[in-house]
């Protein structure tokens, strides 16, 4: 592949080309968090869960990737619902979670394999990807104990849709093509996110939130 | 006006970070409303009241010696650095002749089940970062009955938020079966909105059920488990002036330049304060249907000298622009406490006489019935009712209900004789028992007419009284008088 001179000058000094890639990932999907949580008000499980499945999905492939999401929260949800009824400490209710995540996920590529599920080759899913998903069920576990199910459900879908978001930017070869060789856009998206960060107006979410305040107001007019 | 314009009264997340938290509350401010303990020392300083402190458990070295014999039978357990209500607990009794406490929805924790908790308090589950805690027991507030009536088992609460020492907005939030008696919005409880001028309530709303704007329980949660339907518009919240009073001292120590304060009314003690929120949420907005944004810009340059007068900026900037509202949902008018009326000429006979008569009436629940004073009535058509009852000679006072009313009963007849006098009524005045008139009069009150039934009474600083009898399909605002 070609790259261009300050690309290339990068790699000769024995940055790997992955390893470039994977940072730029980093930065593209850090914005798109920025985007989705000022300008549209999507609740995530903060900056760093989403780019973590966005980076895991890339690897698993987004069929896969929401697969295992799902049974990773399916997973978290019940052991929660059975371990709250007896009395114990929230670590180790936590490690029995992840005991039992563990368990869940090895069934689950069994599963997949005796009985194909139309999610063939799983076992080519590397196991990095597998714990980065794995690790949504600790953020959604916290949220869902401390503050309640709503929240964290809806967090949970605000992560797996900026992911998705930024799945699809960072796998599109145009995209990661163009951006390996025009490395001066990563202080562009600094820039983005100065011009995001200093954004006062109200964020989409803000207009179907307050929309009932906007009619009263028309009514009394 | 484009869509566009009309949400610039709004205020979002990202302007009230940036215009109104990050400048006006700095971090040590903020470290005083992110502690309650912390709180509760800034805010003795200025003899404001917060719930009692029973115990303090700052490890669980601590938990191991407490002494449970010596707590009362209803106390709260709260995390000190915990936030949006989550890791309190409030027991409402003890089960007799055992550690265990019962809940508001019933259940019941033993003593292992509370040291749990407080061990997950410790741990710093509740608290903000994750960062270790100490757990808190103290006084579990009784609601004042006024508000107690319309709350299920919890303590309801009034949010105020102040600006540059005004109050902006208020909002009551009222624990519900779904919000398991808690004032949670997020768990389900209702808010309010609250007239700041008069400390009325407006419309009420559940933040997470998408559920209509209504001002009864029954459309809004049909959970409830209340005995009858309660509607909440309309509802005088006891103290008001108190409570803005509080809530700009509270800003005044805290030194939270944008602050959301939260006080519940003990029965005891009256106004309490819970927390102070240095990022209060802006769902208050839509409880009270109006942007905090205007509001807030309105304030921000204006010099405010003392408490006093930010509260009057308050009232005249932000208040009674809820009146019509209040009319419309809860169907009743909006009356001061002292209102000009007409009274409509009785036997109008002579082409010079006036159609009605202007007066000065004083709204008094107090009294069932209406009254009218003597020169009054003479004015309005009643001399010869008046001068007919004082030729009767009746004595002017009783010793006691009884004895009037056998003296009504003696001469119930000549009593009402004369064709105005429809009965007779006892009315107590002072230490006195008195048999007076009892006459129909035609009222226009607030742009209604009326047909209602007056006492003549012997003399009054006010033309009418207005008893509850006719208060019924009214508000009363007490925040206006009548200077005409």
């Amino acid at each position: 592949m070609y790259y261009s001179t300050f690309t290339q000058w990068i790699l000769e000094h024995g940055v790997p080309e992955k390893t470039l890639e994977l940072f730029l990932a980093i930065t593209i999907v850090a914005t798109i968090v920025s985007i989705f949580r000022y300008l549209f008000g999507t609740k995530s499980y903060g900056i760093y869960a989403p780019i973590l499945l966005a980076i895991a999905y890339s690897y698993t492939g987004l069929k896969y990737g929401l697969a295992i999401t799902f049974m990773v929260i399916t997973v978290s949800l019940l052991s929660h619902l059975v371990l709250k009824k007896i009395r114990m400490h929230y670590i180790t209710r936590i490690a029995i979670n992840y005991c039992l995540l563990s368990i869940a996920l090895v069934s689950f590529i069994i599963l997949i394999d005796e009985l194909g599920l139309g999610l063939e080759n799983m076992s080519t899913v590397p196991p990095l990807a597998l714990i980065s998903i794995a690790a949504l069920s600790d953020f959604f576990t916290k949220q869902f104990v401390q503050k309640s199910s709503k929240s964290s459900f809806t967090a949970l879908f605000g992560t797996v849709l900026i992911a998705t978001a930024g799945w699809f930017v960072i796998t599109r070869d145009y995209i990661s093509n163009y951006v390996i060789n025009n490395l001066w856009l990563i202080p562009l998206l600094i820039f983005a996110n100065l011009i995001i960060g200093q954004f006062k107006g109200l964020r989409l979410k803000d207009y179907f939130r307050f929309k009932s305040v906007i009619k009263e107001n028309d009514t009394k007019k | 006006m484009t869509q566009r314009s009309k949400y610039k009264n709004i205020l979002g997340l990202n302007r009230r970070n940036q215009e109104y938290i990050r400048p006006f509350n700095p971090p040590s401010a903020k470290r005083i409303a992110d502690n309650k303990i912390l709180t509760k020392k800034v805010l003795a300083k200025e003899n404001i009241k917060t719930p009692e402190v029973y115990k303090l458990i700052r490890n669980k070295q601590q938990l191991k010696f407490i002494d449970w014999d010596s707590l009362p039978k209803s106390f709260v357990i709260k995390p000190n650095q915990g936030t949006g209500g989550n890791g309190i607990i409030v027991f409402y009794g003890k089960k007799k002749g055992q550690y265990a406490w019962i809940r508001p929805n019933g259940d019941i924790m033993t003593r292992n089940d509370i040291i749990l908790h407080i061990e997950n308090i410790l741990d710093g589950r509740f608290s903000m970062g994750n960062r270790k805690d100490i757990a808190i027991i103290e006084e579990r507030v009784k609601t004042a009955p006024l508000l107690k009536q319309y709350s299920y088992k919890g303590v309801p609460d009034i949010r105020v938020i102040c600006f540059n020492g005004v109050p902006i907005m208020a909002m009551t939030r009222i624990p519900t079966k779904r919000s398991n008696g808690t004032a949670n919005l997020h768990s389900g409880a209702i808010c309010t909105g609250i007239d700041i001028a008069t400390g009325i309530t407006t419309y009420s709303m559940q933040m997470d059920t998408n559920s209509p704007f209504s001002d009864t329980y029954e459309d809004i949660d049909t959970t409830q488990d209340l005995k009858e339907n309660k509607i909440l518009s309309g509802i005088h919240i006891p103290e008001w002036d108190s409570i803005l009073e509080i809530a700009l001292k509270c800003q005044r120590v805290s030194k939270l330049g944008y602050i959301g304060v939260d006080i519940a009314l003990d029965a005891e003690h009256g106004p309490i304060v819970f927390e102070l929120n240095a990022r209060p949420g802006l769902g208050i907005q839509v409880a009270n249907k109006a942007g905090l944004r205007w509001r807030l810009e309105k304030v921000k340059d204006v010099e405010v000298k003392n408490i006093k007068h930010g509260i009057r900026l308050a009232k005249s900037l932000f208040g009674g622009e809820v009146e019509e509202s209040i009319e419309t949902i809860s169907g009743r008018k909006v009356v001061t406490i002292d209102e000009k009326v007409m009274v409509f000429h009785q036997n109008k006979t002579k082409k010079k006489e006036p159609e009605k008569e202007s007066g000065r009436a004083f709204m008094d629940t107090g009294v069932l019935t209406s009254r009218m004073s003597e020169t009054f009535a003479n004015r309005v058509g009643f001399l010869a009712t008046t001068q007919y009852f004082n030729s009767l000679n009746v004595p002017r006072k009783f010793n006691s209900i009884k004895e009037a009313q056998e003296y009504i009963d003696t001469h119930l007849k000549a009593l009402t004789l004369e064709e105005n006098i429809k009965r007779v009524a006892k009315i107590v005045d002072g230490e006195d028992v008195k048999v007076r008139p009892v006459v129909d009069i035609k009222v226009k009150i607030s742009g209604e007419i009326k047909d209602i039934e007056v006492v003549i009474i012997e003399n009054s600083d006010y033309h009418l009284i207005i008893g509850r009898e006719v208060l019924k399909g009214y508000l009363i605002d007490t925040s206006k008088t009548f200077s005409n």
